[in-house]
């Protein structure tokens, strides 16, 4: 546990330092920056757990298959597909339930596809994917500048009916979105599923070993398709969520959209793949997401450096073997 | 009609580029037994910094020169983690794509106050009118050819491999395997700046936000499609650029046809096609278990 704190706050100091010298080189007052994104970032706690509700589905989405040993970064074009299919139906049927429940499979299926391929042609995923990312990213363009533009805005979709939105639950003048709750709750079931649970066993041990796995009678490749569909099920529910509990539509250039399903594997990563977690890590990014975008109108610096600090935490990640040299050292 | 395919075929060999270059450099690496799955970040980031450099020389020869050395610091960074590190070289590749898509964008907003794209920069011209051939595709071609020569022909080339498929038996042959893998990391990143800075200085002529498009991972594909041969990869890499020629070709000459259509939203449509061949292909056609035995392990000296 101590190891693992170490090797989290390290990789954030790290990062934030690097981001830092990068900002004074490029002409910026940097602890300036810095400050109106921690400040701005915590500023508003019920725009913070909205924000934090799409990252921890996400999030999930690239750790279940992960303790598995499949990368399943995906979770962008799964996010994007979940959010489609659950506009589509809320704004046909107006039923948020069912809404929700086609987002989850249209995530889950391309996920299947994803596994699928990988499991019985060997194809690796990180290559389906991502192709599978920019054919998406590509067809909801399509299909929201075409058929599903507002007719009186047609910058952005058809939206959410009011009946089938998700709303806020106000406790002594703290209001909270209900999407947020949902997430906190999915997480925890995901848990028990992976920690508690005999399916949850045989996945883990999958991923430390696939031998090992096929000599205690456990099939590794059903617990990868399990696995991936899960996963991209969490994505699909992340990209349902927003639409029903934050942005109500989609804009025609998607940049509500664009870049959850990276940005959860961050918070995957630096949630060391736990679902617990990964709860903390989202709201931490959600608070450098916020914040970034608080720099931008302030001090006109990019939300992109969220990006690259985000970038920056998971590279240092990649290598626990710092935080060891580091500590021989001391 | 015939018109038509001379003109997709040159659009092909002009997209080709730098996929070649890109999964001929990720072979080398992968050969030596490691991956670098960076290489969409690596053609943002040179691809960006070759736009900075020619835009402030007026030279596109030193943006090609830049890219080239922002490839190599990118290869320095990824080999030193995966090979002196013992790192996890997906999750490495995958930070460094989201790093390099940040810093590139800040970059491009950061000189010249635009959230989409640079002004144009000089470019390398293309000859051999009326097709369009950029001098780097000999070179591009050469470069294949040679590591295709120097990988299977000669002995530095095997004891490469022999890092990649036995890291144990190489050391025993007194190779000295963290070395080779790191060279082989840094050599193939350096390709692949090249290719990233072609897409500016010899193909686009700016830099813009989603320049690269996928294309470091449809490079991917192309590595595993070939079975780690740099001399298939220039097929490969070939058909993968008709396909991009093809969405880009077929929108314009649908307008030609029906004036009348929304080409925007139409265009769309057309840029699926690329990944959707990639999928179809690796799906189909690929055999697995050509991979290099020890791809994507740490080596640990005893």
């Amino acid at each position: 546990m101590r190891k693992i704190v170490l090797e989290v706050s390290l990789s954030i100091i790290l990062s934030f330092l690097i981001g830092y010298i990068m900002l004074i080189l490029m002409g910026y007052d940097a602890t300036r920056v810095f400050s109106i994104v921690i400040r701005e970032g915590l500023s508003n706690p019920t725009y913070l757990m909205m924000r934090s509700t799409p990252l921890i589905l996400t999030a999930l989405a690239f750790s279940i298959p992960s303790s598995v040993g499949v990368f399943n970064i995906g979770g962008e074009g799964q996010f994007y597909l979940g959010a489609l299919a659950s506009l589509i139906i809320a704004y046909t049927t107006g039923n948020s339930l069912l809404s929700t429940i086609t987002g989850m499979a249209a995530g889950g299926l391309l996920s299947a596809l994803i596994a699928v391929i990988k499991v019985k042609r060997g194809v690796n995923e990180v290559v389906t994917s991502i192709m599978f990312n920019w054919m998406i990213y590509f067809s909801l363009l399509y299909l929201i500048s075409t058929y599903l533009f507002d007719p009186l805005m047609p910058y952005q979709s058809v939206s959410v009916p009011k009946n089938a939105r998700i709303e806020y639950l106000t406790i002594q003048s703290v209001s909270i979105p209900m999407i947020f709750p949902i997430a906190v709750l999915t997480s925890l079931a995901m848990y028990f599923l992976m920690y508690h649970s005999a399916l949850g066993y045989r996945m883990r041990v999958v991923g430390i070993s696939p031998k090992a796995a096929r000599y205690a009678g456990f099939d590794p490749e059903s617990s990868i398709i399990i696995s991936m569909i899960i996963g991209g099920a969490m994505s699909g529910l992340g990209g349902s969520l927003l639409i029903l509990g934050h942005t109500h539509t989609i804009d025609s250039t998607m940049s509500g959209l664009y870049g959850m399903g990276f940005a959860g594997i961050g918070a995957g990563l630096l949630g060391r793949n736990n679902p617990i977690g990964i709860i903390f890590s989202s709201i931490f990014l959600s608070m450098l997401l916020i914040g970034g975008e608080a720099a931008e109108l302030r001090a006109r610096v990019p939300t992109e450096l969220a990006d690259t600090l985000i970038g920056m935490i998971v590279i240092v990640l990649s290598a626990p073997y710092i935080v060891r040299i580091l500590r021989v050292r001391r | 009609m015939i018109e038509d395919i001379i003109s997709l075929t040159s659009q092909a060999l002009v997209a080709m580029i730098p996929l070649l270059l890109a999964s001929v450099g990720e072979i080398v690496t992968e050969r030596s037994g490691v991956v670098n799955i960076g290489l969409e970040g690596i053609l943002i980031l040179s691809a960006f910094i070759s736009s900075l450099v020619t835009f402030s020389t007026n030279d596109p020869y030193l943006g090609l020169l830049a890219g080239a050395l922002s490839g190599l610091s990118a290869g320095l960074l990824h080999g030193f983690i995966s090979v002196y590190l013992r790192g996890d070289q997906i999750i490495a590749g995958v930070g460094f794509n989201t790093f390099a898509y940040g810093i590139s964008i800040l970059g491009l907003i950061n000189t010249w106050g635009h959230h989409g794209a640079s002004p144009m920069v000089s470019k390398i011209p293309f000859f051999g009118a009326p097709l369009y051939i950029s001098p780097l595709l000999p070179i591009a071609l050469i470069i294949a050819i040679t590591c295709w020569f120097w990988l299977f022909r000669t002995s530095s080339g095997l004891r490469l491999r022999a890092c990649g498929e036995d890291p144990r038996a190489a050391e025993a042959m007194g190779v000295n395997v963290l070395r080779m893998r790191f060279l082989a990391t840094v050599l193939g990143a350096t390709l692949t700046g090249i290719g990233g800075a072609y897409i500016v200085v010899g193909w686009i002529g700016q830099f813009t936000r989603h320049i690269s498009a996928g294309r470091g991972f449809i490079a991917l594909a192309i590595v595993a499609l070939s079975g780690w041969n740099p001399a298939l990869s220039i097929a490969g890499s070939f058909i993968f650029g008709f396909f991009d020629a093809i969405s880009l070709y077929l929108p314009v000459k649908i307008q030609l046809i029906n004036p009348g259509l929304n080409l925007t939203s139409l265009s769309y449509v057309f840029r699926i096609i690329p990944y959707l061949g990639v999928l179809i292909i690796v799906s189909f056609f690929f055999r697995r278990g050509r991979a290099p035995r020890d791809l994507g392990r740490p080596y640990i000296k005893e």
